[in-house]
Parts: C-alpha cells; structure tokens; sequence
C-alpha cells in the first residue's frame, strides 16, 4: 500500500521525492516536503486516493512555522506527513478546508495559536480564544497579536438585516454536556445554520506540555477527557515509551487493555443515559449511573481514584492489580449482561425512543472522508474503521473481536454501534482476563528523568470517542518541544453544522447528543 | 442549578444518583434556570471566555443566594493555574462571593455532600446532621 501510493505519487509529481520512514519509530510511513504552491494539489490527490486528514498542526522551530498534515486511509493504515514551511514573520499557506471540510476548523485554530494566516478560507474568526487575548499563545517567542488580525478574530457578530432570529444553545445549557455553545439561525422552529463557539473551557494543555517533563504532564491526560481519562493516559504514556524505546511487559500490557475496555464501557454507560435525558426520559440515567458506579468501584480498588485516572506509568503500571479485582470484574460482566435486557425493553424497543432518533441526522460515507469523524460515529455509517484493528496497540492484536456497523449513519445506527460495543467490550475483557499472565507490572530500569531522542513521533488509540492522537516533537530535553492532541470530538463534532441545517431543533439536540461529547477534550 | 463545567460536573451527577443520592438532604431540586435557584456550584474550570457568562448568572439568581466552589479549578485555578497561562480565572472567587469551597480534583461525591452541610451550617447556625466518626 505505501509502495503504491508513493509510485503513484512521484507519477503525479515528479519533483517531489516521498521519503520513506520506519514506521516502528516514527509512527507514520511517508515524509513528504510540500511548498505553498503546491500543498493544495497534493491534498486534492490524496483526496482522490480515498485519504482522510487525520490531524493539522502547526509547529513553531523559531526560524520557521510548519505545517504538519497528517493523511490516512480507512481501510488499510497508511499514515503520510507532509509538511509546508511557512516564514514566521509573516506566516501564510492556502487553505484547503475546499478539499477537506476538517481543514476549516483545525485552520482557524492554527490561525488564532500562531497567526499563520489561511489564504482563501471562507471564516477566519476566533473559535477557542477569548477576545482579550494579546499575543499568539502558541509561538515560542512572544508575539503580538496585530490590530488587523484583532479585528478578522473578533468580527463574529449577526448581521442586523438577515431574516430569521439567532438562538443562543449554551454555554451553559443543559443537554450540550459542558459548556459548548452553538449559535443557531432559525426559521420558526427549523434551523437555518448551526455555528459552535468553542473554548470555553479552554485549559491550555498544549502550552501546559511545553512547560512540564514528561512525567509531570500524566495527570493532565486524564483531566482532557474525564470519561475515557485511562484512554487518554494510555495515548499519552504509549507514545512517550514509543518516542524512548521502552517496552512495557506482558502482564502490563494485559492489564492496560482491561481497564481501558472498563473505562469506555463506564463512558458509553454515561452517555447512553445522558442520550436518553436530552431526548426526555431520565429512568435510565440513574440505572445506567448505578451500573458506572461498579465500574469506579473496581477501577478505584486499583487504580485509586474514581474519575481522573492517572494509572499507567511509562514502562508499565502505577502498581499491581488489587487482589479482589478479577473477581470482581467477573461479578460486575455477569450483571451487566443481565442489564442488557433491560435496557432493551426500557430504550431500544421504545417506540417514542425509536421514532425520535431514526433517520434523523443522516450521515453518507462520505463524511469520514470529509470531516475525519471516528469512533462509533463512523462505524455508524458502515465503515468498520476501528484503531485497535487498524493499527493495534496493547493486546488488540491477540485478541479476536468483532467491529459493530451500522447501514445508515442516523442516530439509532450511533446508538446501537455503541450499545453493541458495551458487549463486545465485555468479550473482550473476559477474554484478556483468561490470558493474563503473572509478571512484573512494571519494566525495570526506567530513568527517572526521561530525555527521548530528538525527533517527533504520531500515535493513535481508540478513545471511546474515536481515533485519539498524539504528536510529539522533542528537542532531546526533558520537555516536549511541542505536543499536540488530535481529538476525536473535536472533528465529530464538526459535522454538525451540515447535519443540522434545515432540521427541527428537536432532532438536532437528538443529533448533538449522539455524539457523545466531552468539551474539555475538544478545547483541550 | 444544573451547570456542569468540566470534571467535577461528573461527580456532582453521580452525586445526584441513587448511590450517593443527595435528596436525602432535601437538595436534589437542580434547576435549569437562575431566576429559581438559590445556590450555585461552580463545579469545574473557570475560563476567561466563561467567566461573564458565569457571572450574568450569579446575578441573575434571586436572594438570598450561596454559591460553593466545587473542586480545585473553581477554588484556585487547581493544575491549570502555572506561570504564562493566559486562558484561566485563578478562583472564581475573584469574581463571586464564595461561600464554601470544597477541594479534591475532583471531590468525591460525599465531599459535596459535605459541602452542603456546612453550607447549611453557615445558614442556620446549626447542624442538623452529625459529623461521622473518624474510622482511620
């Protein structure tokens, strides 16, 4: 696949040479040198090549900004950098948010962190900052924001002559999860337009990454996505022990996938009762709250904290599994399937429930392409791209499960994904719980200040919201020269504008709520 | 009020739930809107682009009305607050009065309920439910 590709792609553009790059230390397969002039093509063929963008960033060396795009595919990993220097006095590159949707937003986030200013792009406004902002976070040095840039970030106002009236969801509304805002034009009670305003719980994790070791930045980990924390701590601790070259042992490795499959089961559980509350019927909330407090209670046992999990530790584990917890998870598989019935009669054969969520916000193939969505949110339209298949970490690769799609990407096919992913998550716990061998938990010999070699490093895993991953660049210091995080709901999110449009603000709320959203992953 | 910020807003739900079940204490009562609610828990960061929002709403509770800083955000800026960080109100009470604060990132679900208790305490003088023995 990455022969191909790269034939194919010196056919196209005979100047440009594609590097080839050992993926086992750099996470990605093909290294590719774009300019300006260039870079919109170049993403128009991977467009036609059936890639997605899986992440956008931009990265400060002081004497120039890059660009990072990060393009794979569906349905066989193939991950491709290209990379666009641009002078960081004034910085500029053509947008290409025509050829990918995704672009658009993780533009105007690069726009507002380093002023690196999109020719072309049709909404340059501020979508995390607030407006008091005076300098571009992100940068190295400090560098003023300039008036005329003030005044595109700051110019998101209605304007006065337009028909129909604006409608504030959020930011502090309770079926948006958090505190997302979205600006909806409305007709009557359709919606003309959708525009989320994000950042209001913007908490600055980048920029926290580039002042604390490594090991200082754990806990933030699991404070991005309180739902998924151990997830998000695994993404985080695999990539550094990838970045260094440290091995985790077998019996870690086990126990890593275990808990993680306990976290997203706890995660889907909140948000399948939290799903039901935006559509009107609260009895589930509390049994699914009843069924995440046995989750907590395990996890707590062992990892010694309820929510915000910081257990994985490079080279291994905190400590040791408690000695209750594999009868305990044994207990806690058997109730949970004795639930699922329940929970069918109570939701899933419900014909208020079924009526309010079929065929409503429609998803095609095409929107993972577009838009770069992930986790059940593009299983849900058939497509069974899944990172612990497609590009396995921990014991994914040993253990057989099977991938739930749905036909037609509404929001019954999002419900059923995840419902169906709460069993095979149970399977696949049972399964690892056969396998788990003794051990050490923890490798030997990890130095207590970690200096990986100079170089960057992409790695994904499969929050329970989708494909979560992790950029690091290190300057061979203890720091992070710079680490980015490339969150699932973020670009599921971004589909909402085109699903809303034209629908009932009823259906919409329905729609919003399938997503499964957590606000401070997406701010970070 | 039902306002879920961040982290904490978890442990206020599930504090809320038949586990912890907060209507023991007569305060399960979460309202959506501020013109009907007495007390505010800010649970979770305060962002400089949250921070009007969250202010307009303080104002707009009727009184006599308490407000409890739930969890180390909302008290002090918690692990956001380091030097260079441009995004994050150091305490909410820097713009609100605070009547009790309640640490932990984030506080368990007994913490708020504990929380509670003291904000009762405050109010009336008294305290209508014993403080459990220490078992540690």
């Amino acid at each position: 696949m990455v022969r191909e590709i790269s034939d194919r792609f010196k056919e196209k553009f005979p100047s440009i040479e594609p590097k080839e790059i050992p993926y086992e230390q750099r996470g990605y397969h093909l290294f590719i040198e774009a300019e300006k002039n260039n870079i919109v093509d170049i993403a128009g063929f991977f467009r036609n090549e059936g890639f997605y963008l899986a992440d956008l960033c931009c990265v400060d060396y002081v004497d120039y900004l890059e660009l990072v795009y990060f393009f794979n595919n569906h349905n066989k990993l193939c991950r491709i950098k290209v990379t666009v220097k641009t002078d960081p006095d004034k910085p500029s590159a053509p947008t290409i948010s025509h050829i990918y949707n995704m672009a658009h937003w993780y533009e105007r986030e690069i726009h507002e962190f380093f002023g690196v200013f999109f020719e072309g792009h049709p909404f340059m406004v501020y979508l995390f900052l607030h407006d008091g902002i005076d300098h571009y976070p992100l940068r190295k040095k400090n560098v003023p924001v300039p008036e005329w840039d003030r005044q595109i970030l700051n110019s998101f106002r209605p304007e006065e002559q337009e028909d129909g009236f604006f409608l504030n969801l959020g930011p502090q509304h309770p079926s948006t999860h958090g505190v997302l805002r979205v600006v909806v034009k409305m007709n009557g009670e359709y919606m003309l337009s959708a525009e989320p305003v994000l950042g209001y719980l913007h908490r600055m994790h980048e920029k926290m990454a580039e002042n604390r070791t490594y090991q200082q930045f754990l806990p933030n980990a699991a404070r991005m996505d309180y739902l998924g924390a151990l997830n998000f701590n695994l993404g985080y601790v695999a990539t550094v022990e990838k970045l260094c070259g440290i091995e985790a042992p077998e019996r870690a490795q086990y126990i890593r996938t275990i808990t993680c499959e306990l976290n997203r089961i706890s995660s889907h559980l909140l948000w399948f009762g939290a799903f039901v509350a935006d559509l009107g019927g609260l009895t589930p909330f509390l049994y699914t709250f009843d069924d995440r407090e046995n989750i907590l209670d395990i996890l707590e046992a062992t990892a010694g904290s309820r929510l915000t999990y910081s257990y994985f530790r490079f080279g291994g584990l905190y400590n040791d599994l408690d000695e209750n917890f594999v009868d305990a998870v044994k207990q806690f598989i058997t109730r949970l399937r004795s639930r699922f019935s329940m929970y069918e009669n109570l939701v899933t054969g419900n014909v208020i429930f079924i009526n309010r969520v079929k065929n409503i916000g429609v998803m095609d193939k095409g929107y993972p392409i577009r838009y770069g969505c992930s986790g059940p949110v593009i299983r849900s339209t058939g497509i069974p791209f899944d990172i612990r298949r497609h590009e396995p970490y921990a014991v994914y690769d040993r253990i057989d499960f099977r991938i739930p799609t749905g036909t037609t990407g509404d929001n019954m096919d999002r419900y059923l994904v995840r419902i169906q992913e709460m069993e095979i998550s149970l399977d696949i716990i049972e399964k690892a719980l056969k396998d788990l061998p003794a051990g050490p938990y923890k490798a030997e010999k990890i130095p207590k200040k970690l200096k990986p070699p100079k170089g960057d490093i992409y790695h994904t895993i499969e929050s329970p919201r989708g494909e979560l991953g992790v950029y690091i660049v290190s300057d061979e210091s203890d720091v992070p020269y710079r680490m980015r995080w490339r969150v699932p709901s973020y670009s599921n999110l971004m589909t909402f504008p085109e699903l809303a449009r034209g629908s009932l603000i009823a259906d919409a709320i329905a729609t919003l709520g399938s997503y499964d959203l957590v606000i401070p992953e997406i701010d970070r | 009020m039902t306002f879920g910020l961040a982290c904490c807003a978890i442990e206020m739900m599930a504090g809320a739930m038949a586990r912890f079940d907060i209507a023991r204490f007569g305060a399960e009562v979460f309202r959506p809107s501020p013109r009907q609610a007495d007390l505010m828990i800010v649970n979770g960061t305060v962002t400089k682009k949250m921070a009007p929002t969250v202010v307009t709403l303080y104002e707009q509770m009727p009184s006599p009305k308490w407000v409890i800083a739930m969890g180390n955000c909302a008290i002090s800026g918690g692990p956001f607050a380091f030097k260079g960080q441009y995004n994050i109100i150091e305490g909410i009470d820097k713009l609100i009065p605070v009547d009790v604060y309640v640490p932990g990132c984030p506080p368990r679900p007994e913490a708020l309920l504990e929380g509670l208790m003291k904000l009762e305490e405050k109010i009336t003088g008294t305290r209508r439910f014993p403080v459990p023995e220490q078992r540690w």
